[in-house]
């Protein structure tokens, strides 16, 4: 038996199926499979595709998304690492599903020791695809986050400032060049090609990446449901758990261990699974300090393009250096929460909208953290230390 | 725009990583041959250059270190590595070394959260670090110095 259903190998045997059955069967069964994106949206896979192949155009491109840039996320580099074979047929199959004949695998510049390897594998399975000027190539990430987002890695790949644009259009029918692309995550394509060639692939099974303060951080395989029980038995925390963190976008809330982890679950605490990609805090630690750090990741991250997302993100930091270094006074809760909701709303690409998120969560849940760094301040004035 | 080779030729992110292992960073030189080579103003190449953080456009240190300040690295005690790195290196984050060896930057998630904490020193990844193994990797390289060259010059 093998342990995880995403290193199920299909040895080109899914891409001589797909070429068996014709494009339009091939999407008919991942839309019974019911595969969806694994990149945070959840897009049905087969709706993409099949967008792309109906768009008008003398030229299409597939574009696999290897830019994980998410903290906590980790398990893209898990299966290049270990089933890059399996991923790169997932993307043969959907450049013949769409007809394209350039794809681009987007590998981030962190990941560069993996691309040696990579680059082997691509010409392996190029060689035994025989699938006549269909080529793959992998272009290199240079450090930026915001890359992970769709049309900024289309900037990225053209050559340019890798900065979001507007959609519409969407990429699926003006992608690359103005061409339709497609782009799907590491884990979509891997996952692609086992759906076509196995009859008992589970539509279920999701990658949880797991780390923070645990004795067994890595990646594992769960179901959709599974209780956080199950998560923090194989997780192993040293102390009691306190909160986690769904990355650094989605989001901070208490670790309840009898919830079943699903969208709706996670959803409901105003928090997004994402990639599940799961950082798990103990109560040694002050939320104000985790939320620090994550808000220091977007004012760093921030392309500059939009003003919500470059001035706010800074002011957010600021923010909250202040209260955790024990200089915030009450009203500045309020003025944080106003100024994350107005990012959220106004800014352009995911990485604005989602900015704010921490900052929110970790207040609605977490507001004795709060209390303690704002108390600190009140005992320094009341030392007279801060005069005021 | 009035690009040379704009759709069959090579992707420039792949042509500035190139240039860049020369010498560990792009020089206006090497640009101005880029926008030549390419049909793209160096306006826009500097520009593109400067956006992606992992482009330099000033000499480096022979080793460049990656320090990874994301929550799982900070949660790992990286906030004290960073402190001690800095410390042991007597320069700042964003600063060469006196001697010319290293680059210290911090940088987001590395993808090696499963490892915290965890930095890059010229692209490879060193994990589950602590202060003795800080401590033997500087010696290490700072011997090595005499050797081969890993990147630079």
């Amino acid at each position: 038996m093998i342990l995880m259903q995403i290193l199920r190998q299909t040895r080109m045997e899914a891409l001589e199926k797909a070429r068996a059955m014709g494009p339009d069967a091939v999407l008919a069964l991942l839309e019974k499979k019911g595969l969806e994106g694994r990149g945070g949206a959840a897009f049905s896979t087969a709706r993409k595709w099949r967008g792309c192949r109906d768009a008008p155009s003398d030229e299409r491109f597939v574009v696999c998304n290897a830019d994980e840039g998410e903290p906590g996320t980790f398990k893209d580099k898990f299966i290049i690492r270990h089933n890059a074979e399996t991923m790169i047929e997932g993307m043969l199959i959907a450049a013949y599903v769409v007809g394209a004949k350039r794809c681009f695998i987007y590998l981030r510049g962190e990941y560069e020791c993996l691309r040696p390897r990579l680059q082997q594998q691509i010409d392996d399975v190029l060689a035994r695809a025989r699938m006549d000027g269909v080529a793959v190539e992998i272009v290199r990430g240079a450090g930026a986050y915001v890359c992970g987002e769709a049309t900024a890695l289309l900037q990225s790949i053209q050559g340019f400032r890798g900065t979001a644009m507007y959609k519409p259009p969407n990429p699926t029918t003006c992608g690359l060049w103005g061409k339709p692309t497609v782009i799907n995550n590491v884990e979509t394509l891997a996952c692609a090609a086992q759906a076509v060639l196995f009859d008992d692939w589970d539509p279920s099974l999701r990658l949880f990446s797991l780390s923070g303060n645990i004795k067994n951080p890595g990646v594992y395989e769960f179901p959709l449901g599974v209780k956080m029980s199950t998560i923090i038995d194989v997780a192993r925390p040293a102390r009691k758990l306190k909160a986690m963190s769904f990355g650094c976008f989605g989001g901070i809330m208490p670790v309840d261990e009898g919830m079943a982890v699903t969208p709706e679950a996670i959803c409901i605490e105003r928090c997004q699974h994402g990639t599940y990609s799961i950082i798990l805090i103990d109560e040694g630690n002050n939320v104000v300090d985790v939320a620090c750090s994550i808000a220091k990741f977007y004012a760093y991250e921030s392309c500059g393009k939009c003003t919500p997302c470059r001035e706010g993100t800074i002011r957010i930091l600021n923010l909250l250096k202040k209260i955790r270094d024990g200089k915030g006074v009450k009203k500045d809760l309020q003025v944080l929460c106003e100024l994350a909701t107005h990012v959220q709303e106004t800014a352009l690409c995911g990485l604005g909208q989602t900015c704010g998120n921490h900052v929110l969560t970790s207040i609605q849940h977490f507001p004795e953290d709060y209390d303690y760094c704002l108390k600190k301040n009140r005992e320094n004035i009341g030392e007279g230390k801060g005069k005021k | 725009m009035m690009e040379k080779g704009k759709k069959g030729g090579r992707l420039l992110m792949n042509i500035l990583h190139e240039a860049q292992e020369k010498h560990g960073y792009i020089s206006e030189h090497m640009l101005k041959q880029i926008s030549i080579d390419q049909g793209i103003p160096i306006a826009r190449l500097y520009g593109v250059v400067k956006f992606y953080t992992m482009f330099h456009t000033e000499p480096q240190g022979r080793y460049v270190i990656e320090f990874c300040g994301s929550p799982s690295c900070v949660l790992n005690d990286g906030t004290r590595l960073e402190k001690f790195l800095e410390q042991e290196l007597k320069a700042k984050v964003g600063a060469t070394t006196k001697d010319g060896m290293f680059t210290l930057y911090k940088t987001s998630c590395i993808g090696c959260c499963d490892e915290a904490p965890a930095m890059l020193v010229n692209g490879e990844p060193h994990t589950r670090l602590t202060v003795e193994k800080l401590t033997a990797l500087l010696q290490k390289l700072q011997a090595a110095q005499g050797g081969k060259k890993p990147q630079k010059k």
